[in-house]
């Protein structure tokens, strides 16, 4: 059976229709975000395979039975690939059914973590190694706590004093992916003065490979979230099963969640499967209740009395700063020297912080 | 010839290879290379990458290849086009690939 190759930039309409009836006998289900798809299509327009890529993730990879064995998940993911080289990205995921590894494989993609019921793979045999490399390390017992500190509260400076004063080091990761509010230079800024005087607290960005897009794509979508849909297991094999003993990481520490179901689902996960990996995970109760959340509908609501009382000062100072403006928190950055934030107004601020 | 952005060239269907070539800081070539044919000609196709990025003049790259059991000439046909590409160069030399 011979197919035909193309492509569309973007799904909609009909095709995309299509697009998602085809995926659905292929059992997948389309969950939007496509940018750019290829299709195999027969002589009368039928779909006979596909697939996308949304960022840097390959996804919605289906062929057809009668195709199998003719090369169409070559095709497919040939120009997918070449595609994402085109436009920069050069380390990709994707994710698949552990019985499909071996095709993913031989098409350049080594896993990086198995669950039962799916395979996480990139396309680099040392990308997670040279990440791992890249980490400073630290040395005894040694813990860990993953946050988005979106924007750094005093409950997040609470929960990191209290961890680092178990262990010998505390590892702290400011996820990287900019999908929030505050942008991720700022957060990782007032992360870094909040926790000067914790001694033996390392801070790194989380990269590709700790509550990324690509291992944990529900944590990004959070409010749209069903709690039964996250999937959230093969972030937490991936941090049990190599990132963990890069490290020495035998604790993991998370403040408790009462408010987000999505985290709370990620929480009650990390109690599962962590201590297979030999990782304890310690939950410290949340100091008064103090969420990131809350500190955001303060801002929105203009209460800054309510955020002064949740946030440390270098947080509270970034705020101020940068109220005012429409767009204020998409679009700025934490500005090092608060002279020049002066000299500049909101306007021009927001246009500097883009170049 | 000095690499200076990522160049790619080639495709993954069978009898072809696809090769990627990105600007690394120290000297050398590192690469890597994933082929179905390993085994058998996995060294042989190491030899062209390196020898047709030496013929450019290529002191330093990071080379990712994903081999689907291309010939030699593709191996440095897909190369050359991958490298000229990442050196943003279009003074193409095609003699170069009649020397394989």
């Amino acid at each position: 059976m011979s197919f035909i190759v193309s492509e569309a930039a973007g799904l909609h309409g009909p095709q995309l229709e299509k697009t998602a009836e085809f995926l659905l006998k292929m059992g997948l289900r389309y969950e939007g975000g496509a940018e750019y798809t290829v299709f195999l299509v027969d002589e009368e327009g039928e779909i006979l395979g596909t697939g996308s890529l949304c960022g840097s993730v390959l996804k919605y990879i289906a062929v057809d039975d009668a195709l199998q064995g003719e090369g169409g998940a070559a095709a497919i993911v040939s120009r997918l690939v070449q595609h994402a080289y085109l436009l920069g990205r050069r380390k990709l995921f994707l994710f698949t059914k552990p019985q499909n590894e071996y095709l993913f494989r031989s098409l350049g993609f080594f896993p990086i973590a198995s669950t039962n019921s799916s395979c996480y793979m990139e396309n680099s045999r040392r990308g997670l190694r040279n990440f791992l490399d890249s980490l400073e390390k630290g040395e005894g017992v040694q813990g860990a706590i993953v946050a988005n500190c979106n924007p750094f509260t005093l409950g997040h400076q609470f929960l990191m004093e209290t961890a680092a004063a178990q262990v010998d080091t505390l590892h702290v990761f400011v996820v990287s992916e900019d999908a929030s509010e505050f942008p991720f230079e700022a957060r990782f800024g007032l992360v870094k003065k909040g926790t000067e005087h914790i001694k033996n607290l390392i801070l790194h960005e989380s990269g590709d490979y700790i509550i990324s897009h690509s291992t944990f794509p529900t944590y990004f979508i959070k409010n749209e979230a069903e709690a039964e849909a996250v999937n959230a297991e093969l972030d937490l094999v991936l941090f049990g099963e190599r990132i963990a003993p890069a490290l020495g990481i035998t604790k993991r520490f998370v403040g408790t969640e009462p408010f987000c179901a999505v985290t709370n689902v990620y929480n009650e996960k990390m109690k599962e499967i962590l201590p297979r990996y030999g990782v304890e995970v310690i939950e410290i109760e949340r100091k008064d209740g103090i969420s990131a959340s809350t500190v955001r509908e303060a801002m929105a609501a203009g209460d800054l009395e309510t955020v002064r009382r949740l946030v440390p000062d270098a947080t509270y100072d970034y705020i101020l700063k940068t109220i005012g403006g429409e767009d204020r928190l998409a679009d700025t950055v934490l500005r090092e020297d608060p002279e020049q934030a002066v000299e500049t107004g909101p306007a021009e601020q927001t246009k500097g912080a883009r170049v | 010839m000095k690499i200076i952005t990522t160049g790619v060239a080639g495709t993954m269907e069978s009898s072809d290879i696809i090769v990627r070539i990105e600007p690394k800081e120290t000297n050398g070539i590192e690469l890597e290379l994933e082929s179905d044919v390993m085994q058998q000609f996995g060294k042989q196709i190491e030899k062209v990458i390196r020898e047709t990025l030496d013929e450019l003049g290529v002191e330093a790259a990071y080379v990712n290849a994903v081999d689907k059991g291309a010939l030699d000439c593709t191996v440095a046909a897909r190369t050359m086009a991958a490298a000229y590409r990442a050196a943003n160069s279009t003074d193409y030399v095609f003699k170069e690939v009649t020397k394989k």
